[in-house]
């Protein structure tokens, strides 16, 4: 079957639920809140130090083209798992209903199966960082005082690593609601596991260090290097780090894979 | 005549436990084939593996002639144990549903909704549906593409006896259409009513497989009741007559040679004995089926 039919199934299948919903609108809020939410605080920040200093808080870049978009990028990669309950909620919920079972009963196969929910991730994805694209953009037209137009999108590539972290933390999340099935446990293993990961990478024995950076939510976390030590005058890799970029989609195709395998072998 | 569904020694063990072991079926179209067993018998077992929700341990089937594929499934309208659909969506969503895996157009879905008479309830959510409902969402749900092939599993669960009698009716006119249906009930009146073959399973072996016609073919049973005192004697020295058996105060006569109440009556009369009673025995599927399982547990 092809993709926009199995896009357009799943999307009835969510169109009438309302946690889907709330939760997607709650995460557009966010995006657009938070660079409102720091020009707010920079403003607050002028206001009460206008008195006793010179210094004004406006001029930090934190949003000003180009660093805005790898400030905010960075910051939107933790809202992550917002959309990843979501689409915990909406796969285990076909596990419970056990409506995975009849879409195959009808006639679906286990790939359809996985196509249109790969379908909706990407949607979801795709949606958001159009969303951060717009927010970015505008924020940045707004109060960077003043630049060339070619500076705009010199660092909109952050917007497609935002991207790609995202779809590969959802499907991440697509995988172990199918491995777990019940969403509560699921949520909880999605939480826990980002320590658990970052535990284990910084105990690894020394030879086996450099393997730390190529565990999948490590990697995809190392596309977007963290910016704001700029600000107290350190290095920082100012761009998208390729080689993640590559990693990250490696381990995205080894998701799909697995879900794909468990789904395939499994009694539904 | 061409096969709808070829079964070849299905087996289907979960850990110790075989649900379905060395199954092999034919069904033909136009069959109306009613699958018994007690429960766990392994009658939903067998139809999960032919719809590829459950995976088989050994065996294969054919549909149409053919190894099974998604396709097939999108002309067999099936319902599996319990009615399932999204509950947050009304019923014509779910429908919608349906059409679009299985390619039906969605035009189908109002008159099947007016078929099970939920034409009035469309547009209420699943959930807030009766059970009797929901069963019959499912029965909808499984003729909108149209089937050539229905399987249902208990599709009168939990309904009033007007809505068993509705389906019964709606399952003779969908195999009046030609259509083959295979269908498992612990009702076996209804199996009796409505299906032409059936096979009896027990913890997962085929016990019997048979027409539903052929039950009571052979023995002929007749009771017999009379004011006589002598309607004992003369019924075991009638030469036609098998066995003589009481069964509260009457007595049930086993015929051979073809014969038939009408000859017992006839040569009861010449004997002097005029009836009060005269009754040929229907054999009930019911009847053999428990025959059938007692036997089973003598072996
Ligand atoms: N997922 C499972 N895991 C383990 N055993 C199972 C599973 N599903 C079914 N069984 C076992 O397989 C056997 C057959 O079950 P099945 O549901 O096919 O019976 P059934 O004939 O449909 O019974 P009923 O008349 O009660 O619906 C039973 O012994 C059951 O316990
Ligand atoms: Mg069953």
């Amino acid at each position: 079957m092809n993709l926009i039919k199995l896009l357009k199934i799943d999307l009835i299948k969510l169109s009438n639920y309302r946690a889907f919903w709330v939760l997607n609108i709650l995460y557009g809020l966010l995006i657009v809140g938070i660079p409102a939410g720091v020009i707010e605080f920079l403003k607050w920040l002028d206001r009460i130090g206008e008195d006793f200093s010179e210094f004004n808080p406006m001029k930090i870049p934190v949003l000003h083209f180009p660093d805005i978009w790898q400030n905010t990028t960075y910051v939107y990669t933790w809202l992550k798992i917002f959309m990843a309950i979501i689409i915990v909620i909406s796969i285990s919920n076909e596990f419970s209903y056990k409506t995975v079972r009849q879409n195959i009963i009808d006639g679906f196969s286990r790939l359809d199966f996985l196509m249109s929910k790969l379908a909706t991730i990407f949607v979801m994805s795709f949606a958001s960082s159009l969303l951060v694209l717009i927010t970015c953009l505008l924020t940045g037209l707004i109060y960077t005082p003043e630049f060339e137009f070619g500076d705009v999108f010199n660092g909109v590539e952050f917007v497609g690593a935002y991207f790609i972290d995202l779809f590969g933390f959802l499907v991440f999340a697509f995988f172990m609601t199918v491995l777990m099935k019940r969403s509560a446990l699921t949520v909880f293993m999605l939480l826990i596991y980002r320590p658990v990961e970052l535990i284990f990478i910084s105990n690894l024995p020394r030879q086996l260090e450099f393997l730390g950076d190529y565990f999948p939510l490590q990697a995809m976390s190392n596309m977007i290097e963290v910016p704001f030590p700029r600000y107290a005058f350190q290095e920082i890799q100012d761009y998208v780090v390729m080689p993640f970029v590559g990693v990250s989609l490696l381990w995205i195709g080894i998701l799909i894979y697995g879900i794909y395998s468990k789904l395939k072998s499994s009694d539904l | 005549m061409e096969s709808v569904l070829t079964i070849n020694n299905l087996t289907k063990k979960y850990g110790r436990l075989t649900a379905v072991n060395n199954l092999s079926l034919d069904v033909k179209r136009g069959d109306v084939f009613g699958i018994l067993g007690p429960n766990g018998s392994g009658k939903t077992t067998t139809l999960g593996i032919l719809l590829d929700v459950i995976k088989r341990t050994s065996g294969d089937f054919q549909w149409f002639d053919k190894p099974p594929t998604k396709e097939m499934r999108k002309r067999i309208g099936a319902i599996l144990e319990t009615p399932i659909f999204y509950p947050y969506l009304s019923a014509t969503k779910n429908l919608e549903i349906v059409a679009k895996i299985k390619g039906a157009p969605l035009s189908n879905i109002d008159p099947v909704l007016k078929k099970v008479e939920l034409y009035e309830r469309k547009d209420d959510k699943f959930r807030t549906f009766s059970l009797g409902m929901k069963q019959r969402l499912s029965i909808a749900s499984a003729l909108v593409c149209d089937p050539e092939v229905m399987i249902l599993d208990e599709p009168t669960n939990g309904l009033d006896p007007q809505g068993i009698a509705e389906i019964r009716e709606l399952i003779k006119g969908i195999a009046a259409d030609g259509k083959t249906i295979i269908l498992a009930s612990h009702l076996l009146d209804e199996v009796q009513k409505v299906c032409t073959h059936f096979a009896v399973l027990k913890k997962g072996n085929l016990l019997y497989t048979g027409l539903v016609d052929d039950i009571d073919k052979g023995i002929v049973n007749v009771e017999v009741a009379s004011e006589e005192t002598t309607l004992k004697e003369v019924l075991e020295s009638c030469p036609f007559v098998e066995k003589v058996k009481e069964e509260d105060g009457k007595y049930v006569a086993q015929l051979s040679d073809d014969k038939q109440a009408m000859d017992i009556n006839k040569y009861l009369f010449e004997h002097g004995i005029g009836v009060s009673h005269l009754l040929t025995q229907k054999k009930s599927l019911e009847k053999q089926f428990l025959e059938l399982l007692a036997e089973s547990e003598t072996v």
